[in-house]
């Protein structure tokens, strides 16, 4: 008998999944929960809609692991469903919600203040102040781990897009970062 | 001699490359250089000009902090329960997915039926053009038996094709 276990390998397991077993998909919901769900976080900035997303990704890959061929990674594969997933959400209209408190740090203050507080929190709250193409595709490069090309074939964009938006994106958090922190201050965390 | 003559002719170029190299230059290309993308020759160009610019330096420092942040983001873990929700919205059957299978068994059970009912369809064809009925088919001479056999193999083989189909697709598709 087949046992399941978190170390099972993973196209055992996407086998079973695709022939309908619920407890072989069950350990791959376990083992991808928190990068589907932190993804959408990052892409949906709430966490509640995140929940949702990460959810209806889970339950389309259900629906259509028979129709996976293997051809690329399976996390590869759920990233696309998962990415196409938040952006038909983040196109519907909605109203414009704050940012998620629970997503970022209050980083105003007197600048004296700056220097207790966490570079990177500031920089992760900077990340979900980007435009959503931007966004995506940081999230998907440093977060995911895919490369220019998977990004580029996951959004449909082409490639030169892709590495202008990380480029972009990546030169806007550094001038923000310098304008809300200021080089002063950073330069004492940094080189403390 | 000459080889050596070359080398420096090389060195003194690289050497004026970096002088002329400007920070404009050099920072059009600082990502690559934190993210480890640029050449080998665009990484000692960059080196060279870090060590006598503080602008440089400081544009240097920030994007590493930048590109560090962005590259250990923190996985965060949905709610308690998650995982169990998830299961228990899996629909109890998947959709109809259509499979190769059918288009295979739906060819020889069109043609065997076309064949068994064609004397119908002909009429139906003349009464919807308005025409009289002119058969066109030319039935082989053979019993109406060997005919009947004959229908009777090309359906049971589009049935057979259809059930072969049909487990597949329980199999993959339907089974819980």
């Amino acid at each position: 008998m087949f046992e399941y276990v978190e170390s099972a390998p993973e196209e055992a397991l996407v086998s079973r999944s695709a022939r309908g077993d619920e407890q072989a998909f069950g350990v791959l919901v376990n083992r991808y929960k928190g990068m589907l769900y932190s993804m959408a976080c990052r892409l949906m900035k709430d966490r509640g809609r995140a929940e949702d997303a990460a959810q209806e990704s889970f339950i389309k890959a259900w629906a259509a692991l028979p129709g996976f061929k293997g051809e690329s990674k399976f996390s590869s594969w759920l990233y696309r469903i998962c990415y196409n997933t938040c952006i038909s959400e983040l196109r519907k209209k909605r109203p414009e919600v704050e940012l998620d408190e629970a997503m970022g740090v209050g980083v105003e203050g007197p600048a004296e203040e700056f220097r207790n507080r966490d570079i990177q929190a500031v920089i992760q709250e900077e990340v979900s102040r980007l435009p959503d193409d931007y966004r995506a595709a940081l999230t998907l490069f440093h977060f995911n781990g895919l490369s220019y090309d998977e990004i580029a074939r996951l959004a449909h964009k082409p490639m030169g897009t892709v590495k202008a938006q990380i480029h972009r994106g990546r030169a806007l958090l550094k001038a923000r970062l310098l304008d809300r922190v200021g080089w002063d201050n950073l330069k004492e965390v940094m080189w403390q | 001699m000459k080889d050596e003559g070359m080398k420096g002719e090389r060195d003194r170029g690289r050497e004026r490359e970096t002088e002329t190299a400007n920070c404009g230059q050099l920072q059009s290309r600082l990502q690559d250089y934190v993210t480890r993308e640029l050449d080998p020759e665009g990484r000692r160009l960059f080196d060279a000009h870090l060590v006598e610019c503080a602008e440089c330096q400081r544009e240097l420092a920030l994007m590493t902090a930048v590109v560090s942040t962005l590259d250990h983001q923190p996985v965060l873990e949905p709610p308690p329960g998650f995982g169990e929700k998830v299961l228990a919205s899996l629909p109890r059957q998947r959709s109809y997915v259509p499979s190769p299978w059918w288009s295979l068994a739906l060819a020889p059970l069109l043609a065997g039926l076309v064949w068994l009912f064609r004397a119908p369809l002909e009429h139906g064809v003349a009464a919807l053009l308005g025409r009289p009925v002119v058969s066109s088919i030319t039935i082989p001479a053979v019993s109406m038996q060997q005919a009947g056999i004959a229908a009777a193999a090309v359906v049971g083989l589009g049935l057979l094709v259809a059930a072969g189909g049909a487990v597949f697709c329980w199999q993959v598709y339907l089974r819980d």
